[in-house]
């Protein structure tokens, strides 16, 4: 057995989510072997990040020492355009994009009670409260394209409708720079739903 | 479509075993019980469904004290070969690949490798409950729908996610739960009702060759013997409006009382039950003649028939019957296992017997 330290460590590696017990112990001998300073900056930047990440005011997002996260920060961004996620992941998805210059809003989860979530562990109270004075006139849904994440976007199209002018969904559909071919049956299906006339 | 060469590497009691049949004829394995003759069927129809027909657990299929066991198989279509592996292991899902690439779905595999099996089980079809009759309906829509695969698992995902939050309400319908309670229940009538339309459309399609089949097999006109099937709802009207009548009850039982997995297909012969009113020999024949039109129709998507896996069917029926189920095999690959003699009118086969080799544990297969 190892001894008391290394073996706490192991097991908080364990904790963490995708790693077993056999790379748990990989990384802390890889700890183990490197220079104190740094292993500590490691430690450092664990300690930091629990310290100085907050959530934004607003959007949820993750942001900094408490104040607004840089796209809510930011006064080009359309305000009358809010673009709900599941994840702040998801968010900086859609940011490199590029497509898309209006607000975020970051819901932390998707329905599921299999897993305890119901809408009030979802940021969906922020969410209806940011939509309340009329300036938004668009909620795009963007959640994940899977069970839980469709009936997400269909509880809030239900919320939000009387209230927005326009409650959108992205499409789903076939990747840019593929082949059809290579397309599963449900992903085709939906992007047959979701088709669209096209402009003279 | 027809295997041309099956080999098993450390499954059940084989430590290795080869067996190469006719891609086009019958073959039949006999042997001792309890030597790994229906093994060999339920590899095939590992290879072919990516699960035991025999209900087996992933550790059943492995020899004892080894990690993990190999199933190969050669399939021809169209004289083309292609090769179907299955690796199966205690801790991890099987993995299996056609021609080396990694499978996707169940219809990616049946489009190589797809099987039709009889087992003296199948008369449960018949006689016992509603989830027998609607898995057999089941999988044969994941072979014959493109969209069936995705709507079984959509269906059964949000099912089990408004069970859950039935079990949260402990009882009380709360506003909280009720709008929540809403958008499964909407998600559950969209996917539920494409579902049951399917099921429904499948029955009214297999109506006539059942009613034929069991005829023939019965040995009687089918103005004598009338098989006929009615795919039965669990609700009357909407699917959302049953639910949504339906909700107190099911707050209270933490359980979903309507919807296509409380469905059931009535089978009756001659205006009777067959599941209650039924002989025995009734019961197998409706049980074949409802799997021989489901291979009918799956022949007709694939172009090619499955292979046929009769698993000891012979001393389950009376000779007159067994008979008759001879003369309506499909054209195609069979494989049978039989532990009695076979029906007078098999003509040709190629026999197979399983060896015996040290108390079990080193079964091989031999061509004779």
């Amino acid at each position: 057995m190892y001894p008391g330290p290394l073996r706490n460590l192991i097991d908080e590696f364990a904790r963490l989510p995708g790693i077993g017990p056999k790379n748990a112990a990989r990384l802390a001998f890889f700890l183990l072997r490197t220079p104190r300073d740094e292993a500590e900056r490691l430690s450092s930047a664990i300690r930091e990040m629990k310290e100085r990440t907050t959530f934004c005011p607003i959007c949820c997002s993750v942001a900094e020492g408490g104040q607004l996260c840089p796209i809510c920060a930011d006064d080009r961004r359309d305000p009358s355009v809010i673009c709900v996620v599941q994840d702040p992941r998801d968010l900086m998805v859609v940011e490199r994009s590029g497509s898309f210059a209006g607000r975020y809003h970051v819901l932390h989860g998707g329905l599921s009670p299999l897993e305890g979530i119901g809408p009030e562990q979802l940021k969906i109270a922020e969410l209806e409260a940011r939509v309340q004075d009329g300036v938004v006139t668009e909620v795009i849904l963007c959640t994940n394209p899977n069970v839980e994440g469709d009936t997400t976007a269909l509880y809030l199209s239900r919320l939000l409708r009387p209230k927005v002018a326009k409650v959108t969904k992205i499409a789903a559909g076939v990747p840019v720079g593929g082949d059809l071919e290579y397309a599963d049956e449900m992903t085709l299906g939906r992007a047959l739903e979701g088709r669209r006339d096209l402009e003279a | 479509m027809g295997i041309t060469r099956l080999e098993l590497v450390n499954y059940r009691i084989f430590e290795r075993g080869l067996l190469e049949p006719d891609p086009h004829g019958t073959t039949v394995l006999v042997g001792l019980n309890g030597t790994g003759k229906t093994s060999v069927l339920e590899a095939i129809g590992y290879l072919a469904t990516a699960r035991s027909f025999r209900g087996a657990t992933r550790e059943h299929l492995i020899r004892q004290g080894i990690e993990d066991a190999y199933l190969h198989a050669t399939v021809e279509r169209h004289d083309r070969p292609s090769t179907v592996n299955a690796q199966i292991s205690r801790m991890a899902p099987a993995r299996m690949t056609v021609n080396h690439q990694p499978v996707r779905t169940r219809r990616d595999l049946a489009d190589v490798l797809a099987v039709t099996t009889f087992a003296p089980e199948d008369i449960n079809v018949v006689r016992g409950g509603p989830a027998g009759r609607r898995d057999v309906l089941d999988d044969a829509l994941v072979l014959l729908e493109p969209t069936a695969g995705g709507l079984l698992e959509t269906v059964d995902r949000v099912l089990r996610q408004r069970n859950a939050l039935l079990k949260q309400a402990k009882g009380r319908l709360t506003p909280e739960i009720t709008s929540t309670l809403d958008v499964w229940d909407e998600r559950l009538q969209a996917a539920g009702t494409s579902l049951i339309t399917l099921r429904e459309t499948l029955v009214d399609d297999l109506q006539d060759e059942v009613q034929r089949a069991y005829a023939a097999l019965a040995g009687a006109p089918v103005r004598d013997e009338r098989a006929t099937m009615d795919y039965e709802r669990s609700f009357s009207g909407d699917l959302g409006t049953a639910l949504l009548a339906n909700r107190d009850d099911d707050a209270r039982r933490i359980r979903t009382g309507v919807g296509p997995h409380r469905d059931d297909l009535r089978l009756e012969i001659n205006h009777r039950d067959a599941r209650t009113e039924a002989s025995q020999g009734e019961q197998r024949c409706l049980a074949l003649a409802l799997r021989l039109a489901i291979h009918q129709r799956v022949t007709a998507r694939l172009g090619t028939p499955p292979v046929l896996l009769l698993d000891d069917v012979f001393s389950e029926l009376d000779p007159d019957r067994s008979r008759r189920l001879v003369n309506e095999l499909p054209e195609g690959q069979t494989v049978i296992t039989s532990a009695v003699p076979l029906p007078s009118n098999v003509t040709s086969a190629t026999v197979v017997a399983i060896e015996d080799i040290g108390g079990g544990r080193h079964g091989s297969l031999r061509s004779i």
